[in-house]
């Protein structure tokens, strides 16, 4: 409970910080940020709360989807090396937003591109899911469907010239530059109703760390388990990848740190991985944002920059935590 | 209470013939080991008879219902099973792991349960750290917190020291005067498994 407490509230530091930093020096910047009804149309107001604010409410609701996505990937195939994009499925996205966009039927982080998101997420993981024959195969067929996947976004967006291609190769990277405020109603409950979920299954993935046929003994269907962690992995995925692209590493490392924290009971890691996922997120974006104005440093090298180190402390230090 | 019933059992891994034409009857309240050399078919007879493995052709009944007709929690509720084989990677406590999937009745049993194995000293201990021998206990352990007609066994006695085959021994036992079905796969010799009531060697 008190670490709990502890990375909440820095957590809620880290963004009162955050909203203190960017390409624009505000003067007195505290006042505006303890104040948020202080001089409501001043410059300086409109940075912190209509430029920031929304960026660093994304990056944290962002942070907190993969991280959890990263805690239900591990969980249902039992491998610590999972995460949504070895399983395809953040590939899968990407490709749904890329044809959602060069059909015209959807503009990055709208509502039709999250539904493209969608569709492409789930029928990728599906490929994967029916592929496979075991956890172990799920891994190996994910990392091929993944690699197909991006392979063809990647060449997708090489070739197009359109107007907006720079907007889209740049979503591709992963970026938070693009967010919306509209697209924060769409992200923040999808993530509420998603985290429920995974709460509710998450003993069942504590089973499953035992190895299917020890599931099946006491009368549980270790695929059927695996089918709803999917189903709620693929939405998460769906609806960040939709707004903000493909963002590596964090659905990786956001689940060990976690356990290095608070053990390996999926239940706490529902909340601790989801908040370790927000605070490297926001983090980085912070950094992407703050430390060479007015350019914007690529957001994944910096999630890898800072979550590879904390991944290999922990893991080092993390005594038994997993072997 | 439940009769165990196999009937010219054939099962094929692959193309080879692992069980060839296997039949023997087991009743309620016995004790059956089933012995035989590497590679003659000792686990995939149970992981048949736990409803692991399809069956090439024969049948196994339980109290004369087939058992390729029951569902997932029919034959859950029927027979609890101990694997050779550990997947222990995350750092669990011993009572976590016992505890996982099961209902409040079994997890008011754990207690019980570590006592009978002498399991209390690590049970607050994680997995990740555990002896071999403690291991395989741990997952006997998760077998006996279920009340079940049939208990099957893979080797669990392999990874025990002198004492502690005793203890599981005695438990056998009092599983049996209480009517169950028990089915151990062994290793040892016919002379050191005079506590069972029938023994079928593969090998012969």
């Amino acid at each position: 409970m008190r670490r709990a407490l502890l990375i909440s509230i820095a957590l809620i530091s880290l963004s009162a910080i955050s909203l203190s930093l960017g390409a624009t020096e505000v003067a007195q910047s505290w006042r505006y940020i303890f104040d948020p009804f202080n001089n409501l149309d001043s410059p300086a107001h409109q940075i912190i709360w209509q430029i920031r604010a929304p960026r660093i409410a994304a990056a944290i609701l962002v942070g907190a989807a993969l991280g959890i996505a990263g805690v239900l990937a591990q969980g249902s195939t039992n491998n610590p090396l999972a995460d949504p994009a070895i399983l395809g499925t953040s590939a899968g996205a990407s490709l749904g937003v890329l044809v959602g966009v060069l059909f015209n039927i959807a503009s990055i982080g709208s509502v039709a591109a999250v539904l493209c998101a969608a569709i492409g997420a789930l029928l990728a993981t599906l490929l994967t899911f029916s592929l496979a024959r075991s956890a172990l195969q799920l891994i190996t067929i994910g990392i091929g469907v993944s690699a197909i996947l991006t392979a063809i976004v990647g060449l997708t967006i090489t070739v197009i010239s359109r107007p907006d291609a720079r907007s889209i190769s740049f979503w591709s990277f992963g970026s938070l530059a693009l967010v919306t405020p509209s697209a924060l109603v769409i992200l923040a409950p999808v993530l509420v109703v998603a985290a429920a979920l995974a709460w509710k299954i998450a003993p069942s993935l504590d089973l499953l760390s035992l190895g299917d046929a020890s599931v099946k003994h006491i009368g549980h269907d270790g695929q059927r388990i695996r089918w709803k962690a999917f189903l709620i992995l693929a939405t998460l995925v769906a609806v960040t990848v939709s707004i903000v692209g493909s963002i590596a590493f964090l659905a990786l490392a956001a689940p060990h740190i976690a356990r290095f924290l608070n053990g390996p009971r999926n239940r706490s890691l529902i909340f601790y991985a989801g908040v370790v996922g927000a605070l490297i997120l926001l983090i980085a974006d912070t950094a992407a944002r703050a430390l060479v104005p007015p350019y914007e440093l690529p957001i994944g090298l910096l999630t890898s920059l800072l979550g590879a180190p904390i991944l290999i402390f922990t893991l080092k230090k993390g005594g038994d935590v997993w072997r | 209470m439940a009769l165990i019933e196999i009937t010219n059992l054939n099962i094929k891994l692959g193309n080879r013939l692992v069980v060839n034409n296997f039949s023997a009857t087991l009743s309620a309240g016995t004790i059956t080991a089933i012995i035989g050399p590497n590679g003659s078919g000792k686990s995939t007879l149970i992981a048949a008879l736990a409803g692991d493995l399809p069956v090439s052709s024969g049948s196994i009944a339980i109290d004369g219902v087939g058992i390729n007709t029951m569902s997932l929690r029919e034959t859950a509720a029927l027979r609890s099973v101990v694997l050779q084989s550990r997947n222990y990677w995350l750092a669990y406590s011993v009572r976590e792991v016992i505890a996982m999937g099961q209902g409040p009745a079994e997890i008011a049993r754990i207690d019980l349960v570590l006592d009978q194995l002498d399991m209390a000293s690590f049970a607050d201990q994680s997995v990740t750290t555990l002896s071999g021998g403690q291991a395989q206990r741990v997952e006997i352990a998760r077998a006996l917190i279920r009340d079940s007609d049939i208990y099957l066994l893979d080797e669990p006695l392999s990874a025990q020291d002198s004492s502690s085959k005793e203890r599981i021994i005695q438990v056998l036992q009092d599983l049996r005067a209480s009517g169950k079905t028990i089915v151990v796969i062994a290793h040892s010799e016919v002379s050191a498994l005079d506590w069972c009531d029938q023994l079928f060697n593969l090998g012969s």
